[in-house]
């Protein structure tokens, strides 16, 4: 058996309001490619950013090579040798490869002058060991994501790493282009670097991990030889129950009757010729890779951005869109992606946010009836089923889960058809997930067509009556939900146009 | 976890002290207190009718700290009030010298007018390209603006006005000058639109988080235009009224009083960066720095005093917040701490 390289202990983080890390424990060996698995919010990433020294564990204890270390901050985990790869890629795109290679650590001459030749000829052999023949005086900007990652790997060995920690790196990549990075990850491996690997993909899992951890809900559930491990084991440990539990079933059938449709929607450089239907009481999914161009269509039927043509139908009447207000005066409710930027006043009561979207409806005059405003406010409150003391809390002292639901009752303060949901689970742990998909499920059953914007395969599977796949802002695949994992994702990565259920 | 959340203290379970004692109008109210005393001790001639008529002299300027109190609630920053006061007040004076009798009141009215337009120019440039700063374009149209008012009156002074028009800046109801009236007025009907209207709930959610403001329906473009129009039009109000405590007008008046009216929204407790701060506060530092003034005047300490003292105070309500917050995050890890271990236990 292997040594253990890095090892972590009892890891315990808490930001307001959630508690994103609970007593976790973490073993990582030398030479080993580790999978780190989870949901959304099951503290992976900020597990990660505890190694790198983003942040600051508030209780437990990390061994590197048995001896207890302390890292303070992101300088002390390089000067370590743990470098992090990030999910997205975090680079300046307006300087060469060379330079983001170096960034933070460039080489000087005795007068403080740049060394250019020596950084660019350092720069291009670790690229050549890394098997690519990338020109490191290129403009970073023009690579592609998957380019990007290995300028990114190359960053991480300039810094003499030897923990490498990969944040879902295949989530934005083509099969060719993981197989790359399979390749890279292994020919690393076999120098004697110790990979922390983490995915939500099972393929990547069983492809190249030999051990792997599961978390789920900010705690440590167990960790495992990869060999042997069974999916449906995996899935238990990830998700706490089976999946046919995590989803609540329809409460009603999606009536025969549109409640909305677009046609030839198109806006250049985003999305072209994007045409689909919602029927009343129906959950229809849009999924794609990340880029695909589904938030800018969902956005663009708000009222957020301007389309360039096409049209927009609501029940049998055909409606123009400039703006939001106009979007919810037709009955176009949006549930942005980002809650907390796009979606709530974080220093606002859940009263004063659920009542944002629809000022007009309290009190006749220029005023603000309060008396009138807090019923309502409670009354949705409670319908979402909100945890709180009271309306008068703040916004940012609830979790993520129920952070969702004063969106969602924001929304039902209008008189609405369709309700764009875009991500709505992302971030919030498993049994708020669970509230929400019953949520949707009531909505549906109310008679409200729902659009979910989806990254999350099972989900989409789970959830929906109908899938929509996008493709460099194309429909590559409209389907009834009997489908597989892998049809979507083929329908994800490829054009060709393919319509099937209508 | 939810649990944990919602036994953290938030504003709306804060006890009474925390909520009226602790505020920063409360401190501010005590810094007018003292300033009172301080002037009662300092000159024998500091008494009631005395701060009555003393109100003349720094009210006009006061009418745009509650539109800039709007602009400074959603974030942003408009330097172009003085010069529009200068433009304003100019296109008055010359109006009314122009010889054609033109009515007094007619000159008014354009005066108004052309300040209105001043901050809707304002407004229109900012919300057609949402990418420039306030700060850059209120300073580029504040040169203009003053310039204009150059070229129009080319450095004299038109004067000249009939008598009546002095009531605005001289005449009062009883002992009461007619100005403080006035400004009486606007500060409540001001009061009214920030804290109960839903256009004042809809500055609060600006300056709060824009984007989330245009996903709930804001028409954050709309109501932008509108209080920089707004703007320019309580700046025509305090052009009427400085024009009439003159009795003339220059291209040249009204200079730095963008300072003066930003230091008293900010002093009241505003955040430049947007969503906090009452209107109330705002209103207090206006007394606060006009009294002050006053009592120095009396025993005739050098107004340069004076700009160190109110840029002590403003340095110190910048900073309060800032303080406030750290003592409040350290008291909430407390607490959470404390959780976390019973719970552990």
């Amino acid at each position: 058996m292997s040594e253990i390289v890095l090892e972590l202990k009892g890891i315990t983080k808490t930001f307001p309001g959630v508690k994103a890390l609970d007593r976790v424990h973490f073993q990582l060996k030398s030479g080993q490619i580790h999978g780190l698995m989870g949901e959304n919010g099951a503290g992976k990433s900020t597990f990660i950013k505890v190694i790198t020294g983003v942040h600051r564990e508030d209780e437990g204890e990390i061994y590197l090579d048995g001896k207890k270390i302390e890292i303070k901050n992101p300088k002390d985990a390089i000067a370590l040798g743990i470098a992090a790869i990030y999910q997205h890629v975090t680079c300046f795109p307006d300087l060469s490869v060379t330079e983001n290679i170096f960034m933070g650590h460039e080489e000087l001459s005795k007068t403080g002058i740049i060394k250019w030749k020596n950084m660019h000829s350092k720069a291009e052999d670790l690229l050549k060991k890394l098997g690519s023949s990338l020109d490191p005086r290129t403009q970073m900007g023009a690579l592609s994501v998957a380019q990007q990652q290995i300028i990114e790997i190359a960053k991480a060995l300039s810094t003499n790493a030897r923990i490498i920690i990969m944040d879902e790196p295949t989530a934005a990549l083509t099969n060719r282009e993981c197989e790359e990075l399979y390749r890279i990850t292994e020919q690393l491996r076999d120098e004697g670097k110790s990979i922390i690997f983490i995915s939500h993909r099972f393929e990547d899992l069983y492809r190249i991990c030999s051990h792997v951890t599961v978390f789920r809900d900010a705690k440590y559930i167990g960790d495992w030889p990869v060999a042997g491990l069974t999916n449906s084991q995996l899935i238990n440990a990830m998700v706490g129950r089976e999946l046919s539990e995590m989803y609540p079933p329809a409460l009603s059938k999606p009536q025969p009757d549109k409640v909305f449709e677009v046609k030839n929607l198109s806006r250049t450089g985003y999305f072209a010729n994007v045409s689909f239907d919602v029927k009343k009481g129906e959950i229809v999914s849009l999924t794609g890779l990340v880029g695909a161009g589904r938030s800018e269509v969902c956005q663009a039927i708000f009222g957020i951005d301007k389309y360039e043509s096409g049209e927009i139908w609501l029940e049998d009447k055909k409606i123009e869109i400039n703006d939001p207000k106009e979007a919810m005066g037709h009955g176009i409710g949006y549930l942005p992606e980002d809650r907390q930027k796009q979606g709530l006043l974080l220093a606002w009561s859940i009263e004063k946010n659920i009542t944002l979207a629809n000022l007009d409806l309290y009190g006749k005059g220029i005023f603000v009836d309060e008396e009138q405003e807090s019923e309502v406010a409670n009354r949705l409150a409670k319908l979402v089923n909100i945890k709180c003391q009271g309306v008068d809390d703040l916004a940012s002292s609830l979790s993520g889960g129920n952070q969702q639901k004063i969106i969602v009752a924001k929304l039902l303060t209008s008189d609405l058809k369709l309700i764009i949901m875009d991500e709505p689970t992302k971030g919030v742990d498993v049994g708020a997930k669970h509230q929400i998909y019953q949520i949707m499920r009531e909505l549906a059953r109310d008679g409200y067509g729902i659009l979910m914007v989806s990254s999350e395969m099972p989900e989409v599977l789970g959830m929906s009556d109908r899938v929509i796949v996008m493709h460099e802002g194309r429909i590559t695949l409209i389907t009834d939900a009997n489908t597989t994992q892998e049809q979507l994702l083929e329908a994800a990565v490829t054009k060709k146009t393919e319509m099937r259920g209508e | 976890m939810n649990k944990i959340a919602a036994k953290l203290p938030s504003a709306g379970q804060d006890s009474f002290v925390r909520k009226y004692l602790m505020r920063w109008e409360a401190i501010l109210f005590l810094i007018l207190i003292i300033v009172n005393v301080f002037n009662a001790i300092i000159s024998p001639y500091y008494n009631f009718t005395g701060i009555l008529g003393a109100t003349r002299d720094f009210m006009d300027k006061t009418f745009i700290v509650f539109p800039m109190a709007m602009v400074i609630l959603i974030g942003e920053i408009d330097i172009s009030v003085a010069a529009t006061v200068a433009l304003s007040s100019v296109m008055m004076g010359v109006t009314y010298n122009a010889g054609n009798g033109v009515p007094m009141v007619v000159a008014i009215l354009i005066g108004i007018g052309t300040a209105t337009l001043c901050g809707f120019i304002n407004g229109l440039v900012l919300t057609k390209f949402k990418e420039l700063s306030p700060m850059i374009v209120t300073l580029a149209t504040q040169t203009m603006y003053r310039g204009l008012a150059y070229v129009i009156l080319e450095d004299q002074a038109a004067g000249s006005f009939p008598g009546w028009f002095q009531y605005f800046g001289w005449g009062s109801i009883g002992p009461v000058p007619f100005i403080l009236i006035c400004f009486v007025v606007c500060a409540v009907i001001f009061t009214l639109i920030i804290n109960k209207t839903k256009f004042g709930r809809r500055i609060y959610a600006i300056g709060n988080n824009r984007e989330a403001s245009r996903f709930s329906g804001i028409k954050v473009e709309k109501t932008r235009l509108i209080i920089y129009t707004l703007v320019g039009f309580m700046a025509g109000i305090t052009a009427i009224f400085l024009t009439s405590r003159m009795s003339s007008t220059r291209p040249n008046i009204a200079l730095m009083y963008e300072l003066d009216i930003i230091s008293m929204v900010v002093l009241g407790g505003i955040s430049t960066s947007g969503g906090k701060g009452r209107i109330s506060g705002a209103i207090i530092s206006i007394f606060i720095v006009g009294l002050l003034k006053y009592g120095l005047g009396l025993v005739n300490i050098s107004s340069q005093v004076l700009m160190i003292i109110i840029g002590l105070l403003l340095v110190i309500s910048v900073m309060t917040p800032n303080v406030a917050g750290k003592f409040k995050e350290a008291r909430r890890q407390r607490m959470l701490h404390d959780k976390l271990s019973i719970q552990q236990k």
